[in-house]
C-alpha cells in the first residue's frame, strides 16, 4: 500500500498546475521563455517576492502561482541553493535568517567566500527590508522538501514540520493560508517517512477543527484527506467513515484533493458494500484526477479498485482498459480475475487468487477480492441456465466444482430467488428447468432508462463544473461581437444610403 | 491499583473460572469492578498508567465479554466489546497479546453475522490487525469468515455442518439464531424456486428432524400442506398486472426537458 499510496502524494503540487494553469496560461507562456535559464536560486528570490506582493495587495493567486512551480523546484533544491537564497531573501542581521539557517548543515568554506562577496556589494547599495512571514514558511516548506529527500533528515525534518506548523497557529494570518495548505502535506511526508502516520493523528484533528471554524477552506480539505489517508492506512474504516459522515468537504477545494478524497470514500464504501457508491466516488476520481502520465500513481491505484469494484457490481471492466500503457503492467493480475469472473470457472479464480494473493494484499484489495467467489458462481449458474434448457443438479456441480449436490442444490434456489436466473428446480427428478427469457419490456426498462439518463447528466453537469476557462477570454468575444454589431449596422447604413442613392438616382433619371 | 480492586479481580477470577462458572456472582462483581477501574481511571485509560494495570483491566473486560454472552446479553457484549476496543487498538503495541483477543473479535464478528450486519461486519473484519492471508490460519476469525461466505453463496448445508465446528464453547450462544437466519433464508428461496415440494424432502432441506416442527414452520410462513399427498405447494404470487406509473413517467419527461434546455 505504501508503494502506491504515496506516489499520488507525492504527484500532488504537479497535479495543481496542470490543473490550474489554464487560468493563467497567457502570463505563463510569458513567463517560460524567462523562466527556463533562471536558477533555482533565483526562482526562489521571485517567488519571495511574488509572495510579498501577494500579502501586500491581498490577492492570493500570485501565493498559488507560486505554489504550482513547487513540484518542479523541489527537483533542483540542494543545501547550497537554499542557503544562499535565505541569505539573499533575508536582511543580514535578521533572527529568523539564523534560524532557517541552522536546519540547514553547515555551509563549505568556499561557498560563504562567494556570499560575502555577493552580500557585500549588494548590502550597501540597498538595505533589505525585513520580509514577511509567509515568505518564511515558504522557505520552511522548501527546507522540509529538502530534508525529505534523504533518509537521514528524517527526524530532523519532523521537528521542523511541529515548529513550523506551531509558527504558523501562532501567526494566525489568512493571507497564510494557501502556503499553509501545502506545510500540512509537507507533515503528513514528514511523519510517514521518518515514523508512524498515526503520531501526527492528533495534531490534523486539530488542526482540521480550527481550520474550519477559520472557514480556511484550502487547510480543511488537505486536512481532511490527511485524515482519511491516516484512517485508510491503518484499515479503521469506521472511524473515516465517521469522520466523512461529520464533515463537509470544502465545494471550493482544487480538482487534486477532490479526485483523492473520491478515491478515500469510494474505498470506504466499497467496504461497506456499498459498490454503487463506491463505483461513482472512483469515476469521480478518475476524472478529477491528472493525467494518466502526470501521476501514474494514483491513477493505476483508483483503477484497480475501481476493476474490483466493478466486478463486484456484476459487470465486466472494459476491456480496453487493460491496454492502456500506463495500467496494463499494473493491472495484469486484475485481468487475470476479470477473466475468471467471466468465465464462471470457479478453479481459475482461486488458481488467479492464490497466484496474485501477495500482490492484491500489497494493494489492500484481497478482502474484496475474495468476495467475487459468489459472483464467479452467480455467472457461472447464468451460463449454465442460458445454455441448457434442463440440466442435473449433479452435472451443475461438476460443471461448477461445487462441494456437493446438496449445496448446488441451495446455490441455484438463491440464484432464482435473487433473480439472476429464471427457471424452477423440480426435486423429485433432481434437475433444474430453466424458464423462458422474461418479458423484458416493464416497468423497470423505464427505471433502467432513467438511471442511465441520470447518470449521463450528472456526468454532463460534473464535467461541466470541471471545466476551467482562461481569465477575461470572453473580453475578445464580445470585442468581437461588438465589431460585428458595428459592421452590421454599417451595412445597413450602407445600404439605406444605398437605396436613398437609387432613389435619388431614379429621381434623377 | 488499590487492594480492594485486587481482591475483588482475584474474586472475578474465581468465580469465572470454577466449573460451571458462577454466572450471577461474576454479574454482581463485574459492575462493583467497573465502578472501582472508573475510579482508577482505567475503565479508558488515560494518562501513564502501570502496565500491569492495565492488563488486570483488560483482563476484567475480556471476562465482562465473555460472560455477557453466556448469560446471553448481547447488548452488555457490544459495551464490553467497544471497551476493549482502546486495549486492543490503541495499547496494541505496549500490552503482552491477549489469549483472549481472537476469539471476542471472532464472537463480535458471529454476533454482526447473526443481527445481517454485514456492512459493519466487514468493516470490522478489515480493521483486524492481521494479514488478510492469515485469517484461514487463525480458527477463531477464520470461522465467522467461511460462515459469511458460504451465507452469501447459498452453501447452506456447510453452514448447517459447521455449527458443531465452534472453534470455543461460547461461539454456541449464537448457533441457534444462525440457524433461525438461514431456516428463513432457504424458505424464501424455496418459495421462489420450487412448485412444490414433498413434506420429507422440504424437512431434509430445511433441517428439521421431526415433520411436527416442519408444519409449525409451514404454518408460520404460510404454506399449503397437502398431508395425503404428503407435499408442500407454494403460493406463487401471481404474476399481477402493473400499471403504468404515470406520474413517474410524467416527472421524469420533464425532468430531462428541464436538463436538456439547459444544454443547448
Amino acid at each position: 500500500m505504501a508503494d502506491v499510496e504515496m506516489r499520488p502524494a507525492v504527484t500532488e503540487p504537479k497535479d495543481e498546475e496542470r490543473k490550474e494553469d489554464k487560468e493563467d496560461k497567457k502570463e505563463e507562456k510569458k513567463d517560460e521563455p524567462k523562466k527556463e535559464p533562471e536558477s533555482p536560486v533565483t526562482e526562489i528570490k521571485s517567488n519571495a517576492a511574488l509572495i510579498e506582493k501577494a500579502v501586500a495587495t491581498l490577492e492570493p493567486r500570485f501565493t498559488h502561482r507560486v505554489l504550482r512551480t513547487l513540484a518542479a523546484l523541489r527537483k533542483r533544491l540542494d543545501d547550497s541553493v537554499l542557503r544562499k537564497a535565505i541569505e539573499e531573501v533575508y536582511p543580514k542581521d535578521s533572527s529568523v535568517k539564523t534560524t532557517l539557517l541552522s536546519w540547514l548543515p553547515a555551509a563549505p568554506t568556499s561557498d560563504q567566500e562567494m556570499e560575502i562577496d555577493s552580500t557585500t556589494t549588494t548590502a550597501p547599495a540597498k538595505p533589505l527590508p525585513e520580509p514577511v512571514s509567509e515568505v518564511e514558511i515558504y522557505l520552511r516548506l522548501l527546507i522540509i522538501h529538502h530534508l525529505l529527500k534523504s533518509p537521514d533528515h528524517y527526524t530532523k525534518a519532523i521537528e521542523l514540520a511541529r515548529q513550523s506548523v506551531e509558527k504558523m497557529q501562532a501567526l494566525n494570518r489568512r493571507s497564510m493560508d494557501p502556503v499553509a495548505a501545502k506545510i500540512w502535506f509537507a507533515v503528513e511526508r514528514a511523519y510517514e517517512f521518518g515514523g508512524e502516520i498515526a503520531d501526527a493523528r492528533p495534531m490534523f484533528l486539530a488542526a482540521q477543527r480550527t481550520a474550519s471554524l477559520r472557514h480556511d477552506d484550502e487547510a480543511q480539505a488537505s486536512l481532511i484527506n490527511r485524515l482519511l489517508r491516516s484512517y485508510v492506512h491503518y484499515s479503521l474504516y469506521d472511524q473515516a467513515d465517521k469522520l466523512v459522515s461529520k464533515t463537509t468537504f470544502p465545494e471550493s477545494a482544487g480538482n487534486p484533493q477532490y479526485a483523492r478524497y473520491h478515491y478515500f470514500i469510494g474505498r470506504i464504501k466499497a467496504v461497506q458494500l456499498n459498490y454503487s457508491a463506491a463505483h461513482t466516488n472512483l469515476q469521480q476520481a478518475i476524472r478529477r484526477a491528472p493525467p494518466a502520465k502526470v501521476a501514474p500513481g494514483f491513477y493505476q491505484a483508483v483503477h484497480k479498485l475501481s476493476v474490483v469494484v466493478e466486478l463486484l457490481m456484476g459487470d465486466i471492466p472494459d476491456r480496453s482498459l487493460f491496454r492502456h500503457p500506463v495500467l496494463e503492467k499494473a493491472l495484469s493480475g486484475y485481468f487475470e480475475i476479470v477473466k475468471a469472473v467471466r468465465t464462471g470457472s470457479l478453479s481459475q479464480f482461486q488458481t488467479t487468487l492464490a497466484k496474485h494473493a501477495a500482490r492484491f494484499e500489497a494493494d489492500k484489495t484481497y478482502t474484496l477480492i475474495v468476495r467475487l467467489r459468489q459472483n464467479v458462481i452467480k455467472t457461472g449458474i447464468r451460463r449454465l441456465s442460458l445454455s441448457y434448457s434442463r440440466i442435473s443438479l449433479r452435472d451443475i456441480c461438476v460443471k461448477l466444482h461445487l462441494d456437493s449436490e446438496e449445496d448446488a442444490e441451495y446455490i441455484v434456489g438463491k440464484a432464482i430467488r435473487d433473480g439472476v436466473i429464471e427457471g424452477r428446480i423440480v426435486h423429485e427428478k433432481g434437475w433444474m428447468e430453466c424458464g423462458s427469457q422474461r418479458n423484458v419490456y416493464g416497468p423497470e426498462v423505464s427505471e433502467m432508462f432513467q438511471r442511465r439518463i441520470g447518470y449521463c447528466l450528472e456526468l454532463h453537469n460534473q464535467s461541466v463544473k470541471a471545466m476551467r476557462y482562461p481569465l477575461n477570454a470572453h473580453r475578445k468575444e464580445l470585442a468581437a461581437a461588438e465589431g460585428a454589431r458595428e459592421r452590421q449596422k454599417e451595412l445597413a447604413k450602407e445600404i439605406q444610403e444605398g437605396d436613398l442613392d437609387d432613389e435619388d438616382m431614379g429621381e434623377d433619371f | 491499583m488499590s487492594s480492594s480492586l485486587v481482591s475483588l479481580y482475584e474474586d472475578l477470577q474465581r468465580s469465572f473460572n470454577s466449573i460451571p462458572s458462577d454466572l450471577k456472582r461474576c454479574g454482581t462483581l463485574l459492575s462493583q469492578l467497573k465502578i472501582g477501574l472508573i475510579e482508577a481511571g482505567l475503565l479508558i485509560p488515560q494518562g501513564d498508567l502501570v502496565l500491569e494495570d492495565l492488563v488486570i483491566a483488560r483482563d476484567i473486560l475480556e471476562i465482562g465479554a465473555i460472560w455477557s454472552i453466556r448469560s446471553r446479553d448481547e447488548s452488555s457484549f457490544d459495551r464490553y466489546f467497544s471497551q476493549l476496543q482502546t486495549f486492543y487498538n490503541d495499547y496494541s503495541s505496549y500490552l503482552p497479546p491477549s489469549k483472549r483477543e481472537f476469539p471476542i473479535r471472532g464472537l463480535n464478528l458471529i454476533r454482526l453475522l447473526t443481527q445481517n450486519r454485514i456492512a459493519d461486519f466487514h468493516t470490522t473484519l478489515e480493521s483486524l490487525p492481521l494479514p488478510a492471508d492469515a485469517i484461514g490460519d487463525n480458527p477463531y476469525i477464520s470461522h465467522p469468515v467461511n460462515l459469511e461466505r458460504w451465507l452469501m453463496e447459498g452453501s447452506y448445508s456447510k453452514v448447517w455442518n459447521a455449527r458443531a465446528e465452534a472453534p470455543a464453547e461460547e461461539y454456541k450462544y449464537f448457533v441457534d439464531s444462525l440457524i433461525g437466519t438461514i431456516r428463513n433464508e432457504i424458505a424464501s428461496c424455496e418459495e421462489s424456486a420450487y412448485n412444490s415440494l414433498p413434506l420429507k424432502d422440504a424437512a431434509l432441506l430445511l433441517f428439521f428432524s421431526s415433520q411436527s416442527e416442519l408444519l409449525a414452520f409451514a404454518q408460520q410462513r404460510g404454506w399449503e400442506i397437502d398431508l395425503t399427498g404428503a407435499t408442500i405447494t407454494f403460493v406463487r404470487n401471481g404474476e399481477e398486472q402493473l400499471e403504468i406509473p404515470r406520474q413517474k413517467l410524467i416527472a421524469a419527461s420533464l425532468a430531462y426537458a428541464r436538463e436538456l434546455e439547459q444544454i443547448v
